[in-house]
């Protein structure tokens, strides 16, 4: 499988114009920071884990903007309804 | 508006039936380990079904657009502003998980969050495209003017997909299989793998109908309370 990570690069071509880090370059490798010891624990499961979390987050958030809107929807209902009773 | 009929419940149930089976397969079926993407291959289950669920919701977007062009029924319309807001929300969601899954495989120990690779910047760029249809409609106060502009633009938006997505993608080296020098997804793609990410797409599509229809159905009957005379 040939994904193209940054260290593998072929530099014979030089930097790829649409790359920040350019690839004749001497890419820096730092040592794992905490977050990514974190991360890559588990055969990098908690990196599934976070995407899952994303997309569960994100969905939970558009259903609580749907409830807003149905709250809205709730009070208007409420304030021409009840009126309409009221008048006759 | 009739209520919600029994097959729309029935499906609806499926939906979400049917993506619990995906996550539960996604985590629990076993996979071949390859080097740097280890488990994290999972996330194909998850990240790229975002991004097919945007396309299917743009297009149903699209769909309705072009349908408001003929008929001038506002239905159309507010299917199309419906769809192009879900399909926006799984764009956004695709970005993010692309983001995470770049930064803790490709580009473990240079800390980049975001590389510019293209895929990830044309659909960025789709993204903020429709940003811009939801501007758009904002600024128009006259609904009749309002639809019809919003329509002719989301068809153009729309008509952007192909070739921001697919097109000038693939002409670049990017870590997306089909890119310049990648192979295409179904030559290193094991079976099992691609079943539970089939049905996975099915899955969010149906996520995307059932979230869609909700948004619908609440818009018509705001239309309906409008129609009660105000006392």
């Amino acid at each position: 499988m040939t994904i193209h990570a940054i260290q593998e690069a072929d530099t014979t071509y030089g930097a790829t114009p649409y790359d920040s880090v350019w690839t004749s370059q001497e890419v820096p490798v730092q040592q794992p920071d905490a977050l990514e010891r974190t991360m890559l624990a588990q055969d990098k499961l908690y990196v599934v884990l976070a995407v899952v979390l994303i997309i569960w987050i994100g969905l939970a958030a558009f259903v609580y903007r749907t409830d807003r809107k149905i709250d809205r929807l709730e009070r208007k209902l409420d304030a021409r309804i009840s009126d309409e009773d009221a008048s006759p | 508006m009739a209520t919600p009929g029994k097959t729309y419940k029935r499906l609806r149930n499926i939906v979400l039936a049917w993506l619990t089976l995906v996550v539960l397969g996604g985590f629990l079926l076993d996979i071949p380990r390859i080097n740097i993407l280890e488990h994290t291959a999972r996330n194909l289950y998850f990240h790229v079904p975002m991004w097919f669920t945007m396309m299917a919701a743009f297009f149903v977007s699209a769909w309705h657009s072009a349908r408001y062009l003929s008929s001038r029924d506002r239905v159309r319309d507010v299917r199309a502003l419906e769809a192009a807001r879900v399909g926006a929300v799984f764009g956004i969601l695709g970005l993010a998980t692309g983001i995470v899954w770049a930064r803790f495989t490709w580009y473990v120990g240079q800390g980049i969050w975001w590389n510019f690779d293209p895929k990830q910047t044309m659909a960025a760029v789709q993204l903020l495209i429709y940003g811009a249809y939801f501007t758009l409609r904002a600024s128009v106060e006259e609904p009749e003017k309002r639809a019809r502009i919003a329509a002719v633009y989301n068809l153009f938006a729309a008509a952007c997909v192909p070739f921001l997505l697919y097109v000038l993608p693939r002409q670049m080296e990017s870590l997306h299989p089909g890119a310049e020098g990648n192979p295409a997804f179904s030559d290193i793609t094991h079976p099992i793998m691609r079943v539970v990410f089939y049905a996975a797409v099915i899955g969010f599509i149906g996520l995307f109908w059932v979230l869609y229809t909700q948004r619908v159905r609440l818009a018509a009957l705001n239309e309906r309370a409008d129609d009660i005379p105000e006392p």
